[in-house]
């Protein structure tokens, strides 16, 4: 039984052009509007997937023949209840753990193929992570938090900080870049997780809970954000979510139970 | 590479963790810096007082002057010996005998074995490097001494003016200090030689001569003109040969009881830079998966890790370098090993030995800190997800 909802959107008109078109292949381009998805292009391909946790000797199967196919582009909410799957789902979406049996490709590649290494250098490329607690390093401003992923680029110094300032605006942080994470609240510590989610122009952006630690005013703050990044910047969004509100925002939202999809 | 700034500011928010594993480590290398600053102290006063071109002759089977003795009649024949082989400057050479008195503290309980050396007229010129500093020099065949500048003050009796008593009844006057460019004679009071074999009953006997050739390179004729003399049962040494024999026992004591010092308390603050990285660890594993999840390798978390360890003892080195080199400024007394008198010296710091405590400290913080960096490098990026 499938409960996909999905919602017409209108597309941005006013596309930008690439601010910096001499960016060398390899690196991550920069943030920028116009990543028009190919229409109908699988990103995310999940084929009978299993997933199983042994707890003592004891195998529990948290994902269980699970199938899926996500296009570029998508914003999708993946919601359940607590051990449905939904997070583990998302773990081998992200490139964070592997599938017991079955295949899953993200972005072309096989996520049970890839060694420790290879997975970080996926995660490094494709993913954009958005975390439930924000997950930034308290010690650092929110400049350098988002500078982050750029630190696995070869970009310079000087053109990090350009890019990290750029998705800081976006998220409509130009004037908190050098505060850190104490300093701000919850909605503007999740915007800068956000702006360092998206700062190295990642194919999917991989959301866990990105509300679940805010009222309700920031919750919808954050949530107008992703919609945003996905109309108007084309992003893959892939949200597990518990809020309603939050699935609302989505194009189409898929219901896990128990390991399987409804 | 995770930025370093991000291992120093958690070093910092930290503060009283981190205080307290640096301040283990600053000890040790404290103790490392000062039993080797010391071991050098005692090498470099006693090596001061050897010159190149001077051989120092005692009686054969005897290690020290002490135990030496050697009548006057082969004193002058010694002489003659040396200005055969080459020895032009004035004096050829000194009989000297060397005797230990019993003299009490200042400002500390105790007494402590001082050396007397009865020196003949001419021991300044013989010694150039020796300069009055302060009152006269002797009058020779008085009771009469002067003093080197480490025993002034420091027992009773030993300043301009005073007196202390050579033997019972037989009190000496002290009337000038010393200068010698902080060696081992500045911890000798020098008496009248006649004097001083007199009160010990040493008849016509000295413990040492010292003669000064003209190079150097005629040590080895000498040494054999010397001891090729069977009657005279003689032995030959480079001054600085015979110095560096007599600093050699304490310097050894020194350095393996500051070495044993130094590896207990190592393996302490080793320990303790474990822990503090352990608990940094733990503390921080969402931040560490995070990083993962970003894309950072197991290697490059390793490499963070160790590098805020490294931070960390670097640190704790630092301070305890600073705080040994601060020690310079600080004298002791010690027991010389070689002569059991005492011998006054300082903690003599140089680059190597700063190096040295600087790369110790490197060392525990890399060794300390290499099981919870591992630790770090296998944290899952999953960790990061739970909430």
């Amino acid at each position: 039984m499938s409960t996909e909802t999905t919602k017409e959107r209108e597309s941005d008109p006013n596309r930008d052009v690439p601010p910096d078109a001499a960016v060398a292949a390899d690196e991550p381009k920069p943030y920028r509007k116009n990543a028009s998805p190919e229409k109908g292009k699988t990103i995310i391909d999940m084929s009978a997937v299993t997933k199983t946790f042994f707890r003592g000797k004891e195998p529990l199967t948290v994902l269980d023949g699970l199938s899926l196919a996500i296009e570029e582009g998508a914003f999708e909410a993946l919601m359940g209840p607590s051990g449905s799957g939904k997070s583990t789902l998302l773990n081998l979406i992200a490139g964070l753990d592997r599938p017991t049996s079955g295949k899953a490709t993200v972005a072309g590649h096989d996520i049970g193929a890839m060694s420790d290494g290879e997975l970080a250098k996926f995660r490094a490329r494709h993913i954009g992570f958005i975390f439930q607690s924000y997950n930034l390093m308290p010690v650092l401003t929110a400049r350098e938090n988002v500078e982050l992923p750029l630190l696995l680029t070869k970009l310079s110094g000087a053109e990090r900080k350009k890019r990290a300032e750029t998705a800081l605006r976006v998220t409509g942080l130009e004037n908190r870049m050098d505060h850190y994470p104490r300093q701000l609240s919850g909605g503007q510590e999740q915007r800068v997780a956000i702006a360092r989610a998206i700062v190295h122009d990642p194919t999917i952006l991989v959301c866990d809970e990105p509300t679940g630690d805010l009222d309700r005013k920031s919750a919808d703050d954050i949530l107008e954000l992703l919609t945003k990044l996905n109309v108007d910047f084309k992003k893959t969004i892939l949200m597990v979510t518990h809020d309603p509100a939050a699935a609302e925002r989505a194009t189409v939202t898929r219901h896990l139970n128990k390991g399987k999809l409804e | 590479m995770v930025p370093i700034k991000y291992n120093v500011r958690n070093l910092v928010v930290r503060k009283s963790t981190t205080a307290a594993a640096a301040f283990g480590l600053a000890l040790v290398v404290f103790v490392f810096a000062c039993a080797l600053m010391l071991a050098n102290g005692i090498e470099r006063t006693l090596g001061r007082a050897a010159s190149p071109d001077v051989v120092v002759v005692l009686r054969k089977g005897s290690d020290t002057e002490m135990t030496s003795t050697i009548e006057d009649k082969h004193v002058n024949l010694v002489l003659a010996q040396a200005a055969q082989i080459g020895a032009s400057k004035k004096p050829v050479g000194v009989g000297e005998i060397l005797a230990v008195v019993l003299l009490d503290k200042v400002g500390a309980n105790g007494v402590s074995n001082v050396t007397v050396r009865g020196v003949t007229e001419d021991v300044l010129a013989f010694r150039p490097s020796a300069k009055i500093v302060e009152g006269r020099a002797a009058n020779p065949g008085s009771d009469e001494v002067i003093i080197g500048k480490g025993l002034k003050g420091r027992f009773t009796g030993m300043t301009i003016g005073q007196s202390f008593e050579l033997k019972k009844n037989r009190p000496m006057k002290v009337v000038g200090v010393f200068d010698d460019d902080g060696s081992a004679y500045e911890s000798e009071v020098w008496a009248d030689v006649h004097i001083v074999k007199q009160s010990f009953g040493r008849g016509s006997t000295v413990t040492s001569v010292r003669v000064r050739l003209d190079s150097a390179s005629k040590f080895d004729a000498f040494k054999m003109l010397v001891e090729g003399d069977r009657q005279l049962g003689l032995v030959a040494m480079r001054e600085a040969d015979y110095v560096e024999k007599q600093s050699q026992a304490t310097g050894i004591m020194l350095k393996i009881l500051g070495g044993m010092i130094a590896f207990f308390f190592g393996v302490g603050a080793m320990i303790g830079a474990t822990i503090t990285m352990n608990a940094q660890v733990a503390g921080r594993s969402r931040e560490i998966g995070t990083l993962r999840a970003l894309g950072f390798s197991k290697g490059s978390i390793l490499f963070s890790f160790l590098i805020e360890s490294l931070v960390l003892s670097l640190a704790g080195g630092l301070v305890g370098a600073i705080a040994a080199v601060g020690m310079k400024a600080v004298k002791i007394t010690m027991l010389n090993m070689g002569t059991f008198t005492e011998i006054v010296f300082g903690f003599e710091p140089t680059a190597p030995i700063i190096v040295s405590a600087v790369v110790l400290s490197a060392f525990m913080g890399l060794v300390g800190g290499f099981l919870p960096a591992v630790r770090a490098a296998r944290v899952s990026p999953v960790e990061a997800m739970r909430g």
